[in-house]
């Protein structure tokens, strides 16, 4: 089995080794290494472009291949940064409470630290109490499963609730933006107990390793990001190879003649709904702690559609058109919004990038829509597959 | 001069009745010296500073002065001085001024002189707001029976404002000459509210008090509201007096137990801080009162060594739930009414019950008037929407920048043409059709070569949404844009205190009304609509009959966008014209039409309606969190949809499929 | 001592032989990080703006310690976790000696962790919720008891307002200010059932029910005023809808903490006349110095630009740094650091702001009035109050100061005289 879905899909190892090989490049080029060719900032950038590829590629999973278009993956990304966010939050301040408590002559009580803590991190929010949704956050194991259950199982009972009623196409999609919605409002309320609109801050000091320099920290993140993108490629590869994978395309193409064939259609979708939203909460867990800080605003419906967008661009349906798509737009996003590229002088006007940015990538994602559907992925087909 | 009258405006503090005294027999002096010509420039350099820099805990003597002294010149004077018309000097005289450039023309307070100075040395006198509203309460007995309405009517509000027992003998006494019928009414009814705080017979203030029965305003509740202030109290026994009501202590325990200890009747509470403090004070050779330092980390450890610690009186007993009962049961707690009669706080009551009853009804109806509202909005926002997605199928995420563009419009217009209601006018139908000529060219150039591939089209359409949006950005800027409403439609339609609504919201519902009956006509009573409805149902069949489809589709899709622009207007005149404006309604008017099911106008209207209203309602309940609101509506909505996918307006047979 | 008389004499070396720029090693550099996209644009430009306008002065003036002094602009782009990524940046790409930046508390909370690690120096220009020093922040905004305390002192004093709403946007900012509010209310003796309190969300519309529970809050017979720290936006329809509803500010005062005149120039404020805004400049302050500045913005920016607190705050804040660095002889973050404690600058009101050990400054805070021209006419001036990090009005705060020179510690307990932590608390 495992042999003949290596040998189908020989683009698995392609990019494994291309993966491999920039990892290692990222490496030795890095401040760890000593030849600080490329800085530490940068080298957060790329761990959390590492990161966006990941999701990009459940959400090509999701829509490239099974055809949901869901506009709420990067609210279970959120999701994610939040959870492992709430426990780095609360140890990080556990150290400085205790260190602080240490050096009163009378003990503590449980409750005495846990208040202090509490006015540490909800202080700033005009409170001290800690909310229910915080039990789990003592704990580094339990949270991690929080990474994992709480998208996973928000994902079951939504995509239940709405493959179950038949909500299918467009209708879906503003379903799924709505959900983002509430989830990006709700959190954006102080009384939810994630800090409002400030969020989870500090998230790059990982408790424990106070004195490990940044450039290290960044460097293990990174490495991290890359292997959980290879390992999620080759699962992601493997689903949608073999049966299972014709399925969830025939649920693409026609879903009711999938269903007529007697395949039971919504129990497909919601795996790979759920399934995706899983990797994405794990995508957000590794990134957020490169970011340094997850908020709301991180949520909003528009980060979703701009998820849409990578993938689109890159190529649906195609796991590296993903990977290319969210690799290829966030990078150079980030150079024109940077101020990286040089302004143009048309003489009567000057056009000034960060000003014309969003209006390039917007007329360009209409012309990819319109003239390129299979995205900067179909033209690496096209280049490959020609000589054959 | 007499020593006697400069002596009176020292302005040395005094009790205010000593000085009083003194003003009056000052006066009763001046008044016998011939040669003293009262001057309003003396009496105000006595109080100089304090004239210079009011405050409203301490100008009152100053205005009493000016009015006691019966100048005159005084009333205009404290208007002038109100308006921060009144200038100092550089020698530290008060003139009034008015300021053209770098010079300023100064008028001699009590000869009228007049003549130019330079600007600079002269400094403004601003009273703040505390102090304008003293000085409209002392202009009050000069302005009652003035010929000039204006002054009338702004004696009136300064009593409405801060009633006083003694403005009700001028104020009636003023109500027989009032010769405007509006005005006179407004006066009755304030001294009616004056009769019922203040009136000497106590069957005085009873009758006006049931007077005020039937009246929801908010200033006849605070009439009543005050006559019946209370005020809290603790007591070994039940108070003298007129008690509003006796406690329950137990209720609130911790609450009251706070109470009784401010009163000084009870121990304070022993909390976790105290125990602490106090184990830390007895710190003795590593332990507390026999328990070693480092066992002290519980609370049940800390008790016991406090407990230790009161054992051996070093302090005091632990205050338990059971001694802080025990205290509570022992005392009464009550309410006192401020006013000692009886019967007048009965009246207030029956009264109070029965307006408030009225008000809770009002609220409703206010309540419902802010729904209506927020679904017309709603409506005009998604209607075009309900056009291009439930006619044509088609997704267009652009719409909100539609409804930008038209906003932006009307701001454009409104730069070059300066009458606002001139401008709105042009502004309407020249959003429409910017919005139009948008919609048909997005249309033919992206829209139409995605006609079967829906969920594509919402990706290209969000493409030119964020276009869109930074080209506004790049063109407007990112400040908001005014975009101002005509004279007629500033302020609001008040039947009560309680329910009003503007009249901007009002015009907004209009026009809610207008574009639902206008494309109703259009869809149901015109060839386009006809053939549109042909092209919706069977686009093939309705070639084949002659019917070109590419030119339906283009007039829907411009039909649709140029609704938008007018609901831009409209939205901008009610709230604000920013880049992002559109992306505030893009959701809430997806869901509007998925709501009120797609493919129907009747539909968006009963969308837009359970939305509006919904939010409101949900508001309502937890009025201190809007965003909650807007949460829990927008959960109600996906569970909505998951049991009702259709919409409330559900289409039946073959246009309902996908 | 020996150290200082050391540091003089380059500083006076170095400014007799480096008045030329061209024999500076490398120019001095300073980082600006302002976002010049997305939501905070609208402010934030102006102070970038505002930045390059100040350097350039400098430059004519004569640069810094003989050098050159060069602004590095990056754009955070209004998403906050990129305001931490460019920080980076700017501190070990750049390698910039100072970064003047971030209008919200949220990119406030982003940048510190990173600040703090490298031991950058930030100056924060903006009005803020206090609760927080950094050893490597200087906040030249104002914190709560220099805005919010003396608008509501002015508000039971002057206006006698007896019931209050304190209105406000969710986030941080207003969360934190009206926490204090409602116990300094408190403890000033108005009761809980007269303090209502309502959020919402950024750029609220739908303000008509909202001015409604204002109005009825009246019914008492209580005066009643509004305490608004709504925020950018959600400004306009709300102060549309107070005027439709006919709320004048005789009847109801408004007093806003976020309303400046870049915000006003988005309304008509005919109907607004007489609503209240607190800050510690205004465009209107009748000063030389201000009619210096207040020329010198529109000849750099156009015509039709307007001033505010946030760019007074600037304003103070690089002339505090320059005069530092002077002083120190040396752009080094932890000399330039001890160097600003003390500092004096002249406001652009009158008076001199003073740089204390807690960061903060000591600055008059002004109340102006609206008038119809879209300014403010200021009607209430006090004396200088020293900015204070930590709030003496909330049980957990009251036992905390600030202290970076003598105590060397931004989260002091007095109570235990211990030191909580020495990184600030983001």
């Amino acid at each position: 089995m495992r042999k003949s879905f290596i040998s189908q899909n020989p683009s698995v190892l392609w990019f494994l080794l291309a993966l491999s090989l920039f990892t290692l490049g990222v490496v030795m080029l890095s401040e760890v290494t000593g030849s600080n060719v490329i800085s530490t900032s940068f080298v957060k950038t790329l761990g959390k472009t590492l990161c966006l590829c990941l999701v990009a590629i459940a959400m090509d999973v999701v829509w490239g291949y099974c055809g949901i278009l869901s506009l709420g993956h990067f609210a279970f990304f959120g999701i994610g940064g939040y959870a492992i966010g709430m426990w780095l939050m609360y140890a990080r301040t556990e150290a400085i409470v205790m260190d602080s408590l240490q050096a009163q002559v009378i003990p503590p009580t449980p409750q005495e630290i846990s208040d202090a803590i509490g006015n540490q991190i909800f202080g700033v929010v005009g409170s001290s109490e800690f909310p229910l949704i915080w039990a789990f956050a003592d704990g580094l194991f339990l949270q991690l499963l929080m990474v994992v259950l709480v998208p996973g199982v928000l994902a079951l009972v939504f995509g239940w609730l709405a493959f179950r009623s038949r909500v299918t196409g467009v209708y879906l999609s503003i379903l799924t933006q709505a959900m983002t919605l509430a989830l990006s409002l709700y959190l954006f309320q102080n009384d939810s107990g994630l800090r409002g609109n400030n969020g989870l801050s500090g998230l790059q000091n990982i408790p424990g390793f106070e004195d490990t320099p940044q450039a290290t920290i960044s460097i293990v993140f990174f490495l991290a990001s890359a292997v959980a993108l290879g390992a999620g490629y080759v699962f992601f590869a493997w689903v949608v190879s073999g049966k299972m994978g014709s399925v969830i395309k025939g649920v693409r193409d026609n879903e009711a003649r999938v269903r007529f064939l007697g395949y039971h259609v919504e129990s497909y979708k919601l795996f790979v709904f759920t399934i995706t939203a899983i990797i994405s909460g794990i995508a957000g867990a590794l990134y957020y702690p490169q970011a340094g800080i997850i908020n709301p605003g991180e949520i909003a419906p528009i980060a979703s559609i701009y998820l849409a967008v990578w993938v689109a661009i890159g190529g649906r349906g195609r796991l590296y058109g993903a990977v290319i798509g969210a690799a290829f737009v966030s990078l150079l996003s980030s150079w024109f919004t940077g101020g990286g590229a040089p302004d143009v002088n048309l003489g009567i006007y000057t056009i000034q990038w960060t000003d014309w940015w969003l209006v390039l990538l917007g007329v360009s994602f209409v012309a990819v829509t319109l003239f390129f559907p299979k995205g900067i992925g179909g033209l690496f087909d096209y280049l490959v597959r020609k000589p054959s | 001069m007499a020593p006697g009258c400069t002596k009176r405006f020292d302005p040395s503090r005094k009790p205010v009745f000593m000085r009083r005294f003194l003003v009056a027999i000052a006066l009763f002096f001046c008044a016998l010296t011939p040669v003293q010509a009262e001057d309003l420039q003396r009496i105000l350099q006595a109080h100089a500073e304090e004239v210079a820099n009011p405050s409203r805990r301490s100008v009152g003597v100053v205005l009493d002065d000016l009015v006691t002294s019966g100048l005159a010149q005084v009333p205009g004077f404290l208007e002038n001085w109100a308006d921060k018309n009144v200038w100092r000097s550089p020698d530290r005289l008060f003139f009034l001024g008015d300021v053209a450039g770098d010079v300023i023309e100064v008028t001699d307070l009590d000869s009228g002189e007049t003549r130019s100075a330079p600007r600079a040395g002269f400094t403004q006198l601003k009273p703040n707001g505390g102090v304008r509203r003293l000085i409209g309460t002392a202009l009050v007995q000069f302005q009652l029976a003035d010929p000039d309405i204006t002054r009338r009517e702004s004696a009136v509000a300064a009593i409405a404002r801060r009633p006083e027992a003694a403005q009700l003998a001028p104020l009636i006494a003023s109500i027989d000459t009032e010769t405007d019928e509006r005005l006179r009414a407004r006066k009755v009814q304030l001294a009616n509210f004056l009769s019922a705080r203040f009136a000497e017979a106590p069957q005085d203030r009873i009758d006006a008090i049931q007077s005020l029965a039937q009246d929801t305003s908010v200033e006849a509740r605070s009439v009543l509201n005050q006559i019946l202030q209370t005020e809290a109290g603790v007591g070994a026994a039940e108070p003298e007096g007129n008690i509003a009501r006796l406690l329950d202590p137990m209720e609130a325990p911790d609450a009251y137990y706070a109470q009784l200890v401010e009163a000084g009747l009870a121990p304070a509470r022993t909390g976790p801080a105290v125990i602490r403090a106090a184990l830390e004070a007895h710190i003795d050779a590593g332990t507390v009162g026999g328990v070693p330092l480092a066992q002290l980390g519980t609370d049940a450890a800390r008790e016991r060594a406090y407990a230790a610690l009161s054992k051996a009186g070093a302090v005091p007993p632990l205050v338990t739930e059971d001694t802080r009962d025990y205290a509570l049961n022992t005392y009464v707690f009550y309410e006192l009414y401020d006013e000692p009669n009886a019967e007048i706080t009965a009246a207030a009551e029956a009264a109070l019950a029965s307006v408030e009853q009225r008000v809770a009804f009002a609220q409703a109806a206010d309540l419902a008037l802010d729904g209506l509202s927020l679904a017309s909005i709603y409506f005009l926002a998604a209607i075009g929407l309900a056009i291009t997605f439930g006619v044509m199928g088609v997704i267009n995420m652009a719409h909100g920048e539609f409804i930008m563009m038209g906003a932006y419009t009307g701001y454009v217009v409104q730069l070059f043409v300066p009458d606002y209601t001139l401008s709105i006018m042009i502004a309407l139908p020249l959003a429409f059709a910017v919005t139009f000529g948008a919609g048909v060219t997005m249309e033919r150039l992206v829209i139409r070569h995605l006609y079967h591939r829906p969920l594509e089209t919402l990706l290209a359409t969000f493409g030119i949404s964020i276009a869109l949006q930074q080209l506004a950005k790049n063109i407007f800027g990112t400040q908001a844009r005014p975009l101002t409403s005509p004279d007629w439609l500033d302020g609001a339609w008040v039947i009560s205190d309680v329910v009003q609504i503007s009249f901007i919201r009002i015009a907004i519902f209009v026009l809610a009304l207008l574009f639902l009956a206008l494309i109703l006509f259009v869809l149901k009573r015109t060839r386009l609509g006809l053939e549109v409805r042909a092209v919706t149902q069977n686009p093939g069949m309705a070639a084949s009959m002659g019917i070109n489809p590419d030119r339906i589709n283009m007039l829907t899709f411009g039909l649709g966008s140029g609704i938008a622009g007018i609901a831009g207007v409209a939205i901008g005149l009610y709230a604000k014209v920013t880049s992002e404006m559109g992306a505030d309604y893009i959701v809430q008017s997806f869901m509007t039409v998925v709501v009120g099911g797609v493919g129907n106008v009747w539909g968006t209207l009963a969308g837009a309606s359970l939305i509006g209203f919904l939010q409101k309602g949900i508001e309502w309940l937890n009025p201190s969190n809007t965003l909650a609101a807007q949460t829990y509506m927008i959960l109600f909505i996906i569970l909505f949809i998951q049991f009702r996918p259709k919409g409330i307006v559900a289409l039946k047979g073959r246009a309902a499929a996908d | 001592m020996k150290l200082k008389l050391y540091s003089m004499a380059t500083a006076a070396l170095l400014g007799s032989t480096a008045m030329a720029a061209a024999e500076c090693a490398d120019p001095i550099k300073v980082g600006v990080l302002h976002s010049l996209s997305g939501t905070m644009a609208i402010s934030e430009t102006t102070l970038k703006d505002t930045m390059l306008m100040l350097i350039e002065q400098q430059n004519k003036a004569g640069g810094l310690l003989g050098c050159e002094i060069e602004a590095v602009v990056v754009d955070p782009a209004s998403d906050w976790p990129l305001f931490a990524e460019k920080a980076r940046e700017l501190l070990t790409v750049h390698e910039v000696d100072v970064i003047f930046g971030n209008w919200t508390s949220v990119s406030r909370k982003s940048v510190l962790p990173v600040i703090e690690e490298l031991n950058g120096l930030l100056f924060y220009p903006v009005q803020y919720e206090g609760e927080e020093s950094s050893r490597n922040v200087f906040y030249t905004g104002a914190a709560p008891n220099q805005q919010a305390i003396p608008a509501v002192d002015y508000f039971l004093e002057e206006l006698g307002v007896e019931k209050f709403a304190l209105l406000g946007t969710d986030y941080v900012y207003p969360r934190t200010t009206n926490n204090i509010l409602e116990q300094y209310l408190k403890d000033n003796g108005i009761a809980a059932d007269d303090i209502f309190v309502n959020y919402t969300p950024f750029g609220h519309s739908d303000w008509a029910t909202i001015v409604a529970d204002v109005v009825a809050l009246g019914e008492d017979g209580k005066q009643v005023g509004v305490i608004s720290t709504i925020n950018g936006d959600a400004n306009i329809g709300f102060y549309k809808e107070l005027a439709a509803a006919g709320v004048s500010a005789d009847d109801i005062p408004v007093v806003a903490f976020s309303v400046g005149e870049e915000e006003l120039s988005g309304l008509d404020t005919s109907n607004l006349v007489g609503h209240l805004a607190a800050w510690n400049y205004f465009q209107s302050a009748e000063t030389d110095a201000n009619a210096e500045f207040i020329a010198a913005w529109k000849e750099f920016a156009g015509e039709d630009r307007v001033t505010n607190d946030p760019m007074e705050a600037h304003y103070i804040g690089f002339n505090m740094w320059v005069n530092a660095a002077t002083e120190a002889g040396t752009t080094d973050v932890d000399a330039v650091r001890s160097a600003m404690y003390g500092q004096e600058f002249p406001n652009l009101t009158g008076g001199t702001a003073v740089m204390l050990p807690n960061h903060h400054l000591a600055k008059p805070v002004l109340i102006g009035e609206i008038t119809a021209d879209g300014q403010f006419d200021i009607i209430s001036k006090t004396e200088e109050v020293p900015g204070d990090a930590w709030t003496d009005f909330l049980p957990a705060s009251k036992v905390l100061t600030s202290d970076w020179k003598d105590l060397g510690c931004g989260m002091y307990n007095i109570e235990t005289e211990t030191c909580v932590q020495l990184t600030s608390n983001y």
